[in-house]
């Protein structure tokens, strides 16, 4: 049942029905049910770089029920229902949402007393465990998360929006004045258009310093899409810059700090997924997304001030122990295609430095528009990795 | 040092006088606690040199307030049907300082320098002006002994004061009362129940009767008939001695030839032993036919010096006595409500070059509130006295928390006492306990005796582990019952009405459920019935021992009263 793109409307009630019909009549024969799904960890990633992305391997979970698993079934089965409900009916619903649905429904019903869950990690697990048995992702089962990152500038894109009642919203992004267009967590409805040629689109980590570019003209001087990632890009990030990809066929940059969390974190789950979201990273990563920098080069070319890792920081120490596990365990870096990123990874474990993208605001200091020259420069000499 | 600084000297009793807080005395609270247990002490010990059945009354009432600060007048009185004391004796026990009958014998008995008592009296006479109020009888006196011991610190002497014959209902015994100045603490870990809980678990043979302010009287009643044999003291391990101890050892057998003092005087030298380390020193031949007198002291200390290279046997383990799992069994069961216990006996064995035994008994108390979270209560003993101060540097607490707990079903944090209703008894026998004070509260942590009572414990925590494992299973069981029974159904029910399946399939699905699900219950069932029929062999086990045990008290009994009849 290894499904990793769904696209037709009917495929979750269709999966899921299929997947009861399993179960019941195996408790009729007497039999135990197995359920079967992809193993989501590391250990069970592929990465190729003809495909792009990391692949799931051929490791499976099985959860049998037994008396251990009856629960964790018997839950699932439960919130299945409320998700497939929404899915009929178009409606929506967060993870916090369908916590309270649920107990508000288990309330109501003595018999099911039982399934009531004690907080909301129980029942995120729940909805998790079903994406993994029907190798989905949850948007897929109406279950949005809050939307974050992606604010969007550009002069020339024009989104077309498919609505849910079957009409159309068209979106020129020009239109929108200082206001940035958001992506939602399933830009997979999105079409995309070009009133004029884009030349790139410039995926930018701070979410402020994009918004700096595009209030000092950048998008009105240069044909180009501006986006802001906001830290480690959302499904709704990832979706949309892999819409971007697919359907203008234009060349991707990514601009953030120059630290290992950066690198590994950041620029990996938005390249190439993450080992999560296994099943879905088709739909979610953008191969042909380009590291900008900041680069190792680029501190001494422009003098830029760079930091030691703090040794007394944690979160600085973990990044760069993470770093050195990346390198050795994760087949993304293992890949000759991105050797690149492996040298400025070692490049980091080694001098135990890190530079912030906002540090080329040093560079010209007076002049605003330095950054913008510095950024095209860089693209035009193909100073990227 | 010039004339002005005279340098005199004291006696043993002005030094004890001045320092009773080395003697555990150093509280008003300590001080009650300190009285009884010597009093008790040499009551016991008295009883069982003369294998008599310890029947023994004990009452500490308030009866005033105290003339130390914070404190009250408390009468504390032991009594007991021991062989009684001699005019001559009385004093010295109640009033002279070293006067001992089991000084340096080398025996398992409470008592061993003769301090504790004259201490007591000592408190009693510093804190109320009154000494120990003594009423003796011997067997086959008509009347007994009253007195009141004092000291005279000078001389290191007891004086015998408001003497007088008077009758007794008693055959034969000794009471003793001190009026002091103390503090009454009942419970806890330094209470007065805690030191008598433990005498009752180590003494079966003891019937004990006891009067504690603001309690109802007790009795315990003995159960055991037997009084214990205390093992004469074997030789000395001339490995044990030093130097000094050697020569003067020596010295006391002056005209002894020197093979037989050797080969008599000490444990595990033999003629060829002998013969053998008098070669390796290339002392002559005719040396050994000589008595000991004529040998110098430096002759002496090669002779030593060659001894202590010898590869000797290991000191005898017959001086040490033990309990014994059977009276400990029935002993045990005397502590409260108990739901199961495990004891051990291990055999004696040497550490530190000591002879020494180590004897353990694990019981789960019937569920206190509140105790599930509390550290085990711990009931230390030496040589069958309780210990119940400095628990943290004692061998036995040491020994308890090396040991991984919860391998045996016990939560336990790491390098902590274990958590839980139980109470954990260890006792440590030997004729040469090494104590850290002279109060004799903790026993000094050495590796050897550590790792002795550690495997003690290990094997206990094995066998309470057989009812903690019973009672695992029955539990998981029980959860398995209640988890097919709540979810079951309800996995059924979801998955019909999402497939809008009939009653039909539904009915067929939850008999499905019930059979996949009850192999699960069977399995743990099969768990549950296998470590029942563990714990059964294992009470089988301990029941025949018990029942041997009751066979043999009642053989005696039989023997008793024939011997009577006769």
């Amino acid at each position: 049942m290894v499904r990793y793109a769904i696209r037709e409307k009917d495929a979750i009630p269709f999966l899921s029905k299929e997947l009861c019909e399993k179960i019941l009549s195996d408790l009729e024969q007497g039999k135990r049910p197995v359920l079967k799904a992809t193993k989501c960890s590391l250990d069970n990633c592929i990465y190729s770089p003809t495909v792009g992305y990391l692949t799931p391997g051929s490791k499976k979970t099985l959860t049998e029920l037994n008396v251990a698993s009856v629960k964790k079934m018997a839950r699932a089965i439960f919130m299945l229902e409320i998700i497939l409900r929404n899915v009929k009916s178009g409606g929506v619903n967060t993870k916090r949402e369908l916590y309270y649905v649920c107990k508000g429904l288990l309330k109501q019903n003595k018999d099911l007393k039982p399934l009531d869950f004690e907080d909301q990690v129980e029942s995120d697990s729940v909805i998790d465990f079903i994406c993994e048995i029907l190798e989905c992702y949850r948007e897929e089962l109406n279950c949005y998360a809050n939307d974050r990152g992606g604010q969007t500038y550009s002069k020339q894109l024009v989104v077309v929006e498919k609505l849910t009642d079957g009409t159309e919203a068209t979106i020129d992004l020009s239109q929108l004045g200082t206001s940035p267009f958001m992506p939602k967590n399933r830009p997979q409805n999105l079409v995309l258009k070009v009133k004029k040629k884009v030349e790139f689109c410039l995926v930018v980590e701070s979410e402020g310093t994009a918004n700096t570019l595009v209030a000092n003209g950048f998008t009105h001087r240069t044909p180009s899409i501006v986006v802001g990632a906001q830290g480690v890009p959302s499904n709704a990030v990832r979706g949309w810059v892999k819409r971007i990809q697919d359907q203008l066929n234009i060349p991707i940059f990514f601009f953030g700090d120059l630290d290992a969390y950066t690198i590994q974190n950041i620029y990996r789950t938005l390249k190439a997924g993450s080992a999560s979201s296994l099943i879905r990273n088709a739909d979610f990563s953008a191969p042909d997304v380009k590291f900008l920098g900041v680069l190792p080069q680029d501190i001494q070319k422009y003098d830029l001030f760079a930091y030691d890792v703090r040794e007394s920081d944690v979160v600085e120490k973990r990044s760069l122990k993470k770093a050195r596990d990346a390198l050795e365990n994760d087949p993304f870096f293992h890949s000759r295609r991105n050797k690149g990123l492996v040298n400025i990874l070692e490049w980091l474990i080694e001098k135990k430095q890190r530079c912030e993208q906002q540090a080329f605001f040093s560079v010209d200091a007076g002049n605003p528009r330095a950054f913008e020259r510095i950024i095209l420069e860089k693209i035009e000499a193909g100073s990227y990795v | 040092m010039t004339e002005k600084n005279k340098i005199t000297s004291s006696s043993t009793a002005e030094y004890f006088a001045k320092n009773l807080q080395q003697v555990g005395f150093s509280s008003p609270m300590k001080a009650v606690l300190t009285t009884l247990k010597e009093a008790l002490d040499n009551s016991l010990d008295a009883c069982e040199e003369h294998k008599i059945l310890p029947d023994i009354q004990i009452y500490v009432r308030r009866i005033g307030k105290g003339n130390l600060k914070n404190t009250d007048r408390i009468l504390i009185g032991v009594e007991d049907n021991g062989p009684g004391l001699s005019v001559e004796h009385t004093p010295m026990v109640f009033g002279e300082y070293l006067a001992s009958s089991k000084f340096g014998r080398g025996r398992c008995t409470r008592g061993q320098q003769g301090i504790g008592i004259s201490a007591a009296t000592t408190w009693a006479v510093q804190t109320s002006a009154t000494g120990a109020r003594v009423l003796t009888k011997q067997k086959g006196q008509r009347l007994a002994l009253s007195c009141v011991v004092a000291i005279d610190y000078k001389k290191n002497k007891g004086l015998m004061q408001e003497k007088e014959m008077v009758a007794w209902e008693k055959p034969h015994g000794t009471r003793v009362e001190f009026v002091i100045d103390g503090r009454v603490q009942l419970n806890g870990e330094a209470g007065l129940l805690a030191y008598l809980r433990g005498n009752v678990l180590l003494n079966p043979h003891l019937s004990l009767t006891y009067e504690l302010p603001d309690m109802e009287k007790v009795h315990i009643p003995r159960v055991s008939e037997e009084a214990p044999q205390i093992p004469d003291a074997t030789p000395p391990h001339p490995h044990t001695m030093k130097l000094g101890e050697f020569i003067s050892h020596a010295r006391l057998f002056g005209s002894k030839k020197l093979m037989d003092w050797l080969c008599k005087e000490f444990s595990r030298m033999t003629p060829d032993v002998v013969e053998e380390i008098r070669k390796s020193v290339k002392l002559p031949a005719v040396i050994l036919t000589k008595p000991v007198s004529a040998l110098k002291d430096d002759q002496l200390q090669i002779l030593y010096q060659a001894i202590q290279d010898a590869p000797l046997k290991p000191p005898s383990t017959q001086s040490v006595m033990a309990i014994g799992e059977d009276a400990l069994s029935i002993s045990i069961q005397r502590l409260g409500d108990i739901d199961y216990f495990s004891v051990v006996s291990r055999k004696p064995s040497i550490c530190d070059f000591k002879p020494i035994q180590v004897e353990v008994a694990i019981a789960r108390l019937s569920t206190k509130e509140g105790s599930a979270e509390e550290p085990v209560q711990v009931l230390r003993f030496a040589n069958r006295v309780p210990l119940q101060f400095d628990k943290s540097s004692c061998a036995i607490v040491k020994a308890i928390t090396s040991v991984l707990w919860r391998a045996y079903g016990l939560k336990q944090s790491k390098g902590s006492l274990p958590v839980g209703p139980y109470i954990m008894a260890v006792s440590v026998v030997s004729p040469f306990i090494k104590f850290k004070n002279a109060s004799k509260e903790t026993i000094d942590a050495s590796d050897e005796l550590v790792l002795e009572i550690r495997k003690a414990l290990m094997k206990g925590g094995q066998e309470l582990s057989k009812h903690l494992n019973r009672e695992s299973k029955a539990k998981d069981l029980e959860a398995k019952k209640a988890h097919i029974e709540q979810f079951g159904p309800a996995l059924v029910e979801s998955l019909c009405r999402i497939l809008a399946a009939p009653a039909s399939r539904k009915k067929l699905a939850e008999e499905g459920i019930q059979k996949i699900l009850g192999r699960d219950d069977r399995a743990a069932q099969r768990a549950l019935d296998h470590a029942e029929e563990k714990l059964s062999e294992h009470m089988e086990k301990q029941k025949k021992r018990l029942v041997q045990f009751s066979e043999e008290d009642h053989q005696l009994e039989l023997d008793e009263s024939r011997k009577e009849e006769e």
